[in-house]
C-alpha cells in the first residue's frame, strides 16, 4: 500500500503503530549492489509500514525535507533508516525527527551499507535479501520503540584533579585560571609527581631540570585562590555523577604544621634510618625527613610506618611545629568533573632480572637520574660503590617490547630519550669514560632524534640486540653478554655500572582507582581512553577525564598537553549550569521487581540500590545520573522487572524472531 | 537463503555496540568480504545477551549463534564482557545437553579494529554449521525423549 492510500483510510487510533521505512541508495554505494526498488516494496507490504521511500542521499537536505514531510503527511510514529551505521548519522536523523515533532528516540537506522552492500558485493541477489531481512528486523524493533526524555541534571562548577604530578598541576593551573575552583588531592606528601625528581630534562635541545618546571607550576599555584591542595590524602569515596560528584577525602597526619623552616634539628636527632623511596631507594633518609630538596610544601613529614614516636624531634623544634598526636581528617568536597592525573609506576625489575638487586652496580634509569640531579644525594657526582665508573653499560627496553617473561608488550616511549639525555650527560661530564647503548630499537621519536645523531658524535657505542642480553654479577665483576645483531658476533662488556632502561608500568593503586571511579582499564592496565581519536582525555564515564601517564607511557611534554587538553573539555562541562544525559538507561517495573538484589550487586557504576516498600518488601531503584546503560542487569533479572530503555527485551526478542519470518 | 541445491545455515549475531559492532563495520569500510549468512543484532554490550536471547534465536530457526563483545578486561562498561564469559560458560553447557552441537554457538571477543577477526570467525562458523546441516530442534527433542 502506498502512503496515499493509507491517508485515505482517515483518521485512525493514536496507539496505532505507523512506521516509515526510508531506504537509502548512498550515491552507488547501496544502490549499485542492492536493489533499492525491490527493496522498498517489500518493506512497504510489513505490517505496520505505512510509507516506504528511497532517495539518493536521506542525509542531503532534500532527503532530510522527504522525511520530514512524510512523517506529517503519514501522521508516522516510528521511523526506520536503511542507509549507513547509527555512528554518524543518528544525530542527523534524530533531528530530522524532532522537528518533525517526533521523539528522536522512536528511531531506528539500519546499516546495509556496511553491513551489507559494501561487503557482499560479489552476490547482489544475496546482499538484497540480506537488506530484506535486515530491514524486517529493525521494523520489528522499530514497532516496540518508546518514546524517551532526556534527563537533565545540575552541574556544580567545581574540579577534583586526582594527582598533583607535571599533569595534574597543568590541569589545576588550566582549570583555576579559567576562573573554576579546584581541589587536587595527592597521595605523596609533596607534589610534582616523578617529574620534580627527573633531573634534566631535553626541551628542543635546552635543558631544564624537572625540578624547576614544577616549581614554575607550583608558584602559580600555590598562591591561586582557586585552588585548594591536599597533600598526603587520597580520596576514599565516591558517589554521585557527571556534574554532581561528591567525594570523600582521608588526609593523614602529616605531624609537622607549615610553621617548619627546614631547620634540620629534628632530622640530626631522629635515630630511624631507612630507604628513602622519594630518590628511588639509592639514599637513605630518617623517619622524618623532605623527600627531595625543592620538595614543595616545604615543610618536613614523619612517616609513620617506621617512626617510634620517640618524641626527640618535638624537643628539638624552635618553632614548635611538630605534633605526634596529629589525627587522619576526612573533608568533603563537591565537584561537578572530575580529572584523574594519577601517573604510572616506574617498572621494578624482578631480583636477579638483569642482575638487578644482586650488585650495587646494576641500577635503574630512575636511580641514576637521581645520582646525576644536582639536588639529589651525591649532588650530580656519579659514584657507585664509593668509585666513579668508567665503562657504563644502558641496557633499554628492561620492562617493555616483551624482552624479559616479565616486560610488558608496549613500548614506554619516553626511555629511549630519557637514558640517551644521561648518556650524553655522562660523556660530557666524564670524557675519559666509556658508554655503550645495549638496545633493541632506538625509539627517539619527532624531535628527540637530534639526541640519537649527537649521541653517535659524542662516541656512545649503540650495540642492537635481538635476543636479551645476559648480565652476569660474580662478586664484584659485573659482565653484560650481547650478541651484536647486525655483525653477529657476540660481546663481552665488563661494566662498572649497568643501567636498566626501565619503563613505565600502570601503578599499584589502579585496581582501587578503577573501583572507586568506575573507569575503564584497556589491555596494557591503564586507563582507558573512550576514543583514542574521537574522546581522547575522555574516560567512559561521564564527568572523568584522563590526563597524563595514567593512560600509557608519556613524555612530560605530552603529559602536560594531555593536562591542558582534560582541563579544556572539563571546563566545557563545568561551564555548563545544566546537562543532558542520554535516557539510554535502566528502568524498574516495580509491580514485577521483587527485591532479590541481583542487578545491584552486578552493575558496574553502583547504580541500582534496593529500597523499601511501604509493605516493608524492597525494590530496586536505578539512580538514572550513573547508570551507564550497558543493560547487563536486564540479562541477570529473572523476572524481568529491570530493563534497558530502547533495549528492552520486548524490542530484542521481536528483532530475533523477525529474522526467521522470511 | 538457500538456492535449493545446497543448505544455507542461517547465523545470529549478537554484536556489542563498542568493540565487535565496530568491527563489522569496519569490515565494511575496508570492503572485506564474508559469507552473507549473518543476521546482526546490536546491543550496548555484550553483558545485556541474556541467555534467553540465545534460546529464542535456536527454537525459532537459527541454525548458529555467536554472542561477541570486547576483549576481557577492554570492556566499554568496566566488566560486562566479563558477565557474558560467566553465563554463557553455563549456556554451551545447556545448549549440548539439549542436542544442539557445540560449533553452532560461539563466543567471542572482537575488538573495533579486528575486522579481520570477524570475518575469519563468521567464515569458519557458517562453514563448520553449514557442515553440520539444518539444526531440527523437534527431531533431536523425539530422539531424547524415546531415549
Amino acid at each position: 500500500m502506498s502512503s496515499e492510500e493509507v491517508e485515505m483510510e482517515g483518521a485512525c487510533p493514536t496507539d496505532e503503530i505507523r512506521i516509515g521505512v526510508y531506504v537509502c541508495h548512498c550515491g552507488l554505494n547501496i544502490a549499485g549492489v542492492i536493489n533499492v526498488k525491490e527493496v522498498v516494496q517489500y518493506a512497504q507490504n510489513l505490517p505496520n509500514v505505512v510509507s516506504a521511500k528511497e532517495y539518493i542521499f536521506m542525509c542531503s537536505a532534500p532527503g532530510q525535507d522527504l522525511i520530514r514531510e512524510d512523517i506529517k503527511k503519514c501522521k508516522l510514529n516510528r521511523v526506520v533508516i536503511a542507509a549507513c551505521g547509527p555512528e554518524m548519522h543518528e544525530p542527523t536523523f534524530r533531528a530530522v525527527l524532532e522537528e518533525a515533532g517526533l521523539n528522536p528516540y522512536v528511531l531506528e537506522m539500519v546499516s546495509i551499507r556496511e553491513g551489507s552492500s559494501w561487503v557482499h558485493y560479489d552476490n547482489p541477489e544475496a546482499a538484497t535479501e540480506k537488506a530484506k531481512d535486515m530491514i524486517r528486523m529493525a521494523v520489528a524493533r522499530a514497532r516496540n520503540l518508546e518514546p524517551l526524555e532526556k534527563m537533565r541534571g545540575e552541574v556544580k562548577q567545581q574540579a577534583l584533579v586526582v594527582g598533583g604530578g607535571i599533569a595534574g598541576l597543568t590541569s589545576a593551573l588550566d582549570l583555576a585560571e579559567r576562573g573554576f575552583e579546584v581541589h587536587i588531592v595527592e597521595k605523596r606528601p609533596v607534589l610534582g609527581g616523578h617529574a620534580a625528581r627527573m633531573g634534566q630534562l631535553n626541551v628542543e635541545g635546552r635543558k631544564i631540570a624537572g625540578k624547576d618546571l614544577v616549581n614554575y607550576l607550583v608558584e602559580k599555584i600555590k598562591d591561586n585562590p582557586n585552588i585548594h591542595i591536599y597533600t598526603n590524602a587520597e580520596v576514599s569515596k565516591v558517589d554521585g555523577s557527571i556534574g554532581n560528584f561528591t567525594i570523600k577525602v582521608k588526609i593523614k597526619p602529616r605531624y609537622v604544621n607549615d610553621k617548619c623552616t627546614l631547620c634540620n634539628k629534628c632530622v640530626e636527632v631522629c635515630p630511624v634510618t631507612a630507604p628513602n623511596e622519594y630518590e628511588y631507594g639509592i639514599s637513605e633518609r630518617k623517619a622524618i625527613f623532605l623527600p627531595f630538596d625543592g620538595a614543595y610544601p616545604s615543610q618536613y613529614i614523619i612517616d609513620p610506618e617506621t617512626c617510634t614516636f620517640c618524641g626527640k624531634c618535638v624537643e628539638v623544634c624552635p618553632e614548635n611545629a611538630i605534633n605526634l598526636d596529629e589525627k587522619e581528617k576526612e573533608i568533603t568536597i563537591e565537584v561537578g568533573g572530575i580529572i584523574l592525573a594519577t601517573g604510572h609506576d616506574p617498572y621494578e625489575p624482578p631480583i636477579g632480572e638483569y642482575g638487578y638487586g644482586l650488585s650495587p652496580k646494576v641500577i635503574t634509569l630512575h636511580q641514576l637520574k637521581r645520582l646525576l640531579s644536582e639536588d639529589g644525594p651525591t649532588k650530580g657526582e656519579l659514584i657507585i660503590d664509593g668509585k666513579r665508573p668508567k665503562n657504563i653499560v644502558f641496557i633499554s627496553c628492561v620492562g617493555s617490547l616483551g624482552t624479559t617473561p616479565n616486560a610488558n608488550q608496549y613500548c614506554s616511549r619516553m626511555c629511549c630519550s630519557a637514558s640517551l639525555i644521561e648518556a650524553l650527560h655522562i660523556r660530557e661530564k666524564y670524557p675519559d669514560a666509556q658508554v655503550f647503548f645495549v638496545h633493541k630499537d632506538v625509539r627517539t621519536y619527532g624531535k628527540d632524534e637530534s639526541l640519537y645523531w649527537k649521541a653517535i658524535d659524542n662516541l656512545v657505542k649503540f650495540v642492537r640486540f635481538e635476543e636479551s642480553p645476559k648480565v652476569t654479577v660474580d662478586k664484584d665483576e659485573v659482565k653484560v653478554e650481547v650478541k651484536e645483531s647486525t655483525i653477529q658476533e657476540r660481546l663481552v662488556i665488563p661494566a662498572d655500572l649497568v643501567v636498566l632502561v626501565t619503563g613505565m608500568v600502570p601503578p599499584k593503586e589502579i585496581e582501587n582507582l578503577r573501583s572507586l571511579f568506575k573507569v575503564g582499564c584497556g589491555g596494557d592496565g591503564f586507563l582507558k581512553e573512550a576514543h583514542l581519536k574521537l574522546n581522547p582525555v575522555e574516560s567512559l564515564t561521564g564527568g572523568i577525564y584522563l590526563a597524563g601517564t595514567a593512560t600509557g607511557p608519556k613524555s612530560i611534554a605530552e603529559s602536560i598537553v594531555a593536562g591542558s587538553a582534560a582541563a579544556a573539555k572539563a571546563a566545557s562541562l563545568l561551564s555548563k549550569d545544566t546537562i543532558e544525559v542520554e535516557p539510554i538507561v535502566a528502568v524498574v517495573d516495580e509491580d514485577k521487581c521483587s527485591g532479590c538484589g541481583i542487578c545491584v550487586s552486578i552493575c558496574p557504576y553502583g547504580a541500582i540500590s534496593l529500597e523499601k516498600r511501604e509493605d516493608g518488601t524492597r525494590v530496586s531503584k536505578v539512580d538514572p545520573m550513573l547508570c551507564q546503560g550497558c543493560g547487563t542487569c536486564g540479562a541477570a533479572c529473572p523476572s524481568a522487572a529491570i530493563q534497558q530503555n530502547s533495549y528492552k527485551d520486548k524490542q530484542i526478542i521481536p528483532q530475533i524472531l523477525a529474522v526467521f519470518e522470511r | 537463503m538457500s538456492d535449493g541445491d545446497g543448505f544455507e545455515p542461517t547465523i545470529v549475531v549478537f554484536a556489542c555496540h563498542w568493540c565487535t559492532y565496530q568491527a563489522i563495520n569496519l569490515a565494511g569500510t575496508s570492503r572485506m568480504k564474508y559469507p552473507p549468512n549473518v543476521r546482526v543484532i546490536r546491543v550496548m554490550c555484550s553483558g545485556r545477551v541474556d541467555p534467553q536471547f540465545v534460546i529464542e534465536a535456536f527454537k525459532n530457526g537459527a541454525d548458529g549463534v555467536l554472542v561477541a563483545g570486547c576483549h576481557p578486561g577492554d570492556c566499554h562498561y568496566v566488566n560486562g564482557n566479563m558477565k557474558t564469559m560467566r553465563r554463557t560458560v553455563m549456556l554451551e553447557k545447556l545448549l549440548q545437553d539439549m542436542g544442539i552441537e557445540k560449533e553452532r554457538f560461539r563466543r567471542e571477543w572482537i575488538s573495533a579494529a579486528e575486522a579481520k577477526k570477524w570475518v575469519e570467525v563468521v567464515t569458519e562458523m557458517v562453514e563448520q554449521v553449514r557442515k553440520l546441516g539444518p539444526l531440527k530442534l523437534a527431531e533431536k527433542r523425539e530422539v531424547v525423549m524415546n531415549e
